[in-house]
């Protein structure tokens, strides 16, 4: 097996020592580390995505193996020029406002960084003005949404209406999910996208890339 | 005909008493240690002049033994909730063993077959409902109305379920003038402040977030709701493998911590206040971290935590009788049968959740209340377990009908037959030809049209008119 291939493997079983010490290994042989951000690591979480929509992996497997991705990353990020780090896509994401659930939402911000795309997570309790403020600031490709509570769900509605007054909605693709959310709901408040769990809302998300370029 | 609980249990225990007392180490453990996150400054304070230690940059409350043992030991061993009527009333403690139901699902699957967002007609008739259920022995609020304003839930709530059944009403709260003006109402139904405390027919529940943190709103309410006085329970709802550790002992330590963290804290606002040591311990479903309400593991969960309640001798608020199914249907039937047995085969004291709930607890069907009342006559008759007595060894029965006779008509077939088994309401036991000829008809019909007669018939007593006019009087956003 190539130096390629085992780092590849050490990730998606989610062995993080192991995992960043193949990684120095193949920085050691001259890998170049674009390549293995690539064709190693990300092309790890592919697998790893795959391998939970079929049932083989479950969801504390899947959030070992992205945490493992990040520590690799992290060794490599730092080498790799500004340029040439192509991140698949930019997103912001929040639970909304009065909502204090965050498991689901951390567990889709790890599998879009494990997937290439550059997260910047707003943490709970978002206020409306704040997820304007940050579309407005980091003018991501996408902004996703998380609620748990059939109370706090409405604030989605809020934030989309609210880029829309700002003139900002066009800009930015709107993914929603979390318990309390229904495909129903997503298109009736005029959001782009709905996923029901991590692995939907990265194949969404990649999709979305796909279709903006 | 009264209600059919206050049987004793106790005849299953997962747990050795060694086993308990282990649990019981390691909750003090995690107590002193690791302590709970309150960010409340009034709780904080209560707990630091009762001799906790407290991180105020952290806001981590560490609770030593000796302090949580003061208050279990100051917590009353015995609470009764009350009934509007005498009849309704349970007395908490020990094995005795009541069930009944729970919320809040924000769904009801009705008599048609549609599902639908719940509202306060669903508020109504869900009480009239149980009202009329026997083996469901408590009312604790299952559904949301949907289309109220958020300041008038709470009153709507528990006063659409006061009209409605006679039997102890307990209800989640979402506001403080929700809890004082739902205790007025009481208060006023009851003939008094005093009467009310003397006799509760509401009590109230307050949550606690897994893992061991309360949270500031929650806390302000629980806070209230002991200063009242009014029977309180604190529910956590670890999730082994996602909020609780994925070792069925590991979320045992942790929802005792939690619990008596409950019980600590309200012991200091109001020494002595009625209080239920609260359990709602489940798990996930580990291929996908989605919450649970119908594993085999949340049965022993709460079994377990029942006994760990006995050995405090503290009355306890338990889980038990609900699916992951979205329909009343097989994987129901065998779901909720088997963690309501085990549950109360433990012996606890008021198993809530245990009648109407379906898609783990999003929402409530008319007809699974009556077939949970049926789960629930099963499981009270496994409770009464087998008498042995004189009478019923029958050795002179046995002796007069002789070998190759019949027991049919008996004296002794006749004085015990009606007792002495469950008669089923769902249950079709009949033949094959006779289940054709009405229709072939599965358990979910038979319990549609069950419920669907007594909405249409039943009459719960009501509140007198007088006070209903006064009511209306004083809190005009009462929808009567």
């Amino acid at each position: 097996m190539s130096l390629l291939d085992e780092l590849k493997e050490l990730v998606v079983k989610g062995d993080m020592v192991n995992a960043v010490a193949k990684t120095q290994e193949a920085l050691d042989e001259g890998l170049a580390p674009g390549k293995l951000i690539d064709e190693a690591l990300i092309a790890a979480m592919d697998v790893v995505g795959e391998m939970y929509k079929s049932g083989e992996l479950f969801v504390p497997e899947m959030l070992v193996a992205a945490q493992t991705m990040q520590a690799c990353m992290e060794k490599l990020e730092p080498l790799v020029a500004a340029d040439e780090l192509k991140s698949a896509g930019k997103v912001v994401i929040g639970t909304v406002k009065d909502d204090l659930h965050d498991i689901g939402k951390n567990l889709v911000a790890m599998m879009l960084r494990g997937a290439g795309f550059e997260v910047v997570d707003l943490g709970v309790d978002v206020a409306v003005e704040e997820f304007v403020a940050k579309v407005k600031e980091l003018k991501p490709d996408i902004l996703g949404m998380s609620a748990l509570l059939t109370t706090t769900v409405p604030q989605m509605d809020l934030v989309i209406k609210a880029l829309d007054e700002a003139g900002l909605r066009s800009q930015v693709q709107v993914i929603v999910g979390g318990a309390a959310v229904t495909p129903e709901f997503a298109k009736n408040i005029g959001a782009d996208g709905y996923a029901p769990d991590a692995a939907g809302a990265v194949d969404w998300a990649k999709n979305c890339m796909i279709s903006s370029n | 005909m009264g209600i059919s609980g206050g049987l004793h249990g106790g005849q299953y225990q997962p747990l050795s008493q060694e086993q308990i007392s282990q649990i019981h180490k390691a909750t003090l453990e995690v107590l002193s240690n690791t302590g709970v996150e309150i960010s409340n400054k009034t709780a904080q304070e209560l707990l630091e002049s009762a001799g906790a230690r407290v991180d105020k940059e952290r806001n981590r409350v560490y609770l030593p033994a000796e302090l949580v043992e003061k208050s279990i030991g100051s917590a009353p061993s015995e609470v009764l909730l009350a009934g509007r009527e005498e009849k309704n009333d349970l007395l908490l403690g020990g094995k005795r063993v009541y069930l009944g139901t729970g919320g809040t699902a924000l769904n009801v699957l009705d008599l048609n077959n549609t599902r639908r967002p719940s509202t306060l007609e669903d508020c109504r008739n869900t009480a009239k409902l149980v009202d009329a259920l026997d083996n469901i022995h408590f009312f604790v609020l299952p559904v949301y109305p949907n289309e109220l304003p958020k300041e008038e839930v709470d009153v709507n709530r528990f006063y659409s379920a006061m009209q409605n059944t006679t039997k102890h009403i307990m209800g989640g709260v979402y506001t403080i003038e929700g809890i004082r003006k739902v205790i007025k109402i009481a208060e006023k139904i009851a003939g008094g402040p005093e009467k009310l405390r003397k006799r509760p027919f509401i009590s109230m529940i307050t949550c606690i977030m897994s893992p061991l943190k309360f949270d500031d709103t929650y806390t302000e309410l629980m806070l209230e709701v002991a200063r009242q006085g009014i029977p309180l329970a604190t529910p956590p709802c670890p999730m082994a493998g996602a909020t609780g550790p994925v070792t069925l002992a590991g979320t045992l330590v942790q929802q005792n911590a939690e619990a008596l963290a409950g019980i600590v804290l309200t012991q200091q606002v109001n020494p002595g206040t009625p209080m239920l040591y609260s359990a709602v311990p489940t798990t996930v479903d580990i291929r996908t971290m989605d919450f649970l309400f119908g594993s085999v593991e949340m049965g022993l969960l709460n079994a377990a935590i029942s006994q760990v309640a006995q050995f405090y001798n503290l009355p306890i608020y338990s889980t038990a009788g609900v699916t992951d199914s979205k329909i009343p249907d097989v994987q129901a039937g065998y779901e909720k049968a088997t963690t309501a047995m085990l549950c109360a085969l433990a012996g606890s004291n008021y198993v809530h959740d245990c009648a109407g709930l379906i898609e783990r607890g999003m929402t409530v069907s008319y007809a699974q209340y009556v077939i949970d009342n049926e789960i629930n006559g099963m499981v009270m008759r496994a409770v009464r377990g087998i008498e042995v007595n004189t009478e019923s060894l029958a050795v002179d029965v046995i002796n007069k009908v002789g070998p190759a006779g019949n027991y049919i008509a008996e004296q002794h077939t006749l004085k015990y037959m009606r007792s002495e088994f469950f008669l089923p309401q769902v249950s079709d036991r009949q033949s094959y030809h006779r289940w054709m000829e009405e229709g072939e008809k599965d358990g979910w019909q038979r319990a549609n049209e069950i419920a669907e007669k007594i909405l249409a018939n039943h009459k719960p007593t009501p509140i007198p008119v007088e006070i209903e006019g006064q009511l209306a009087e004083e809190i005009p956003e009462l929808r009567l």
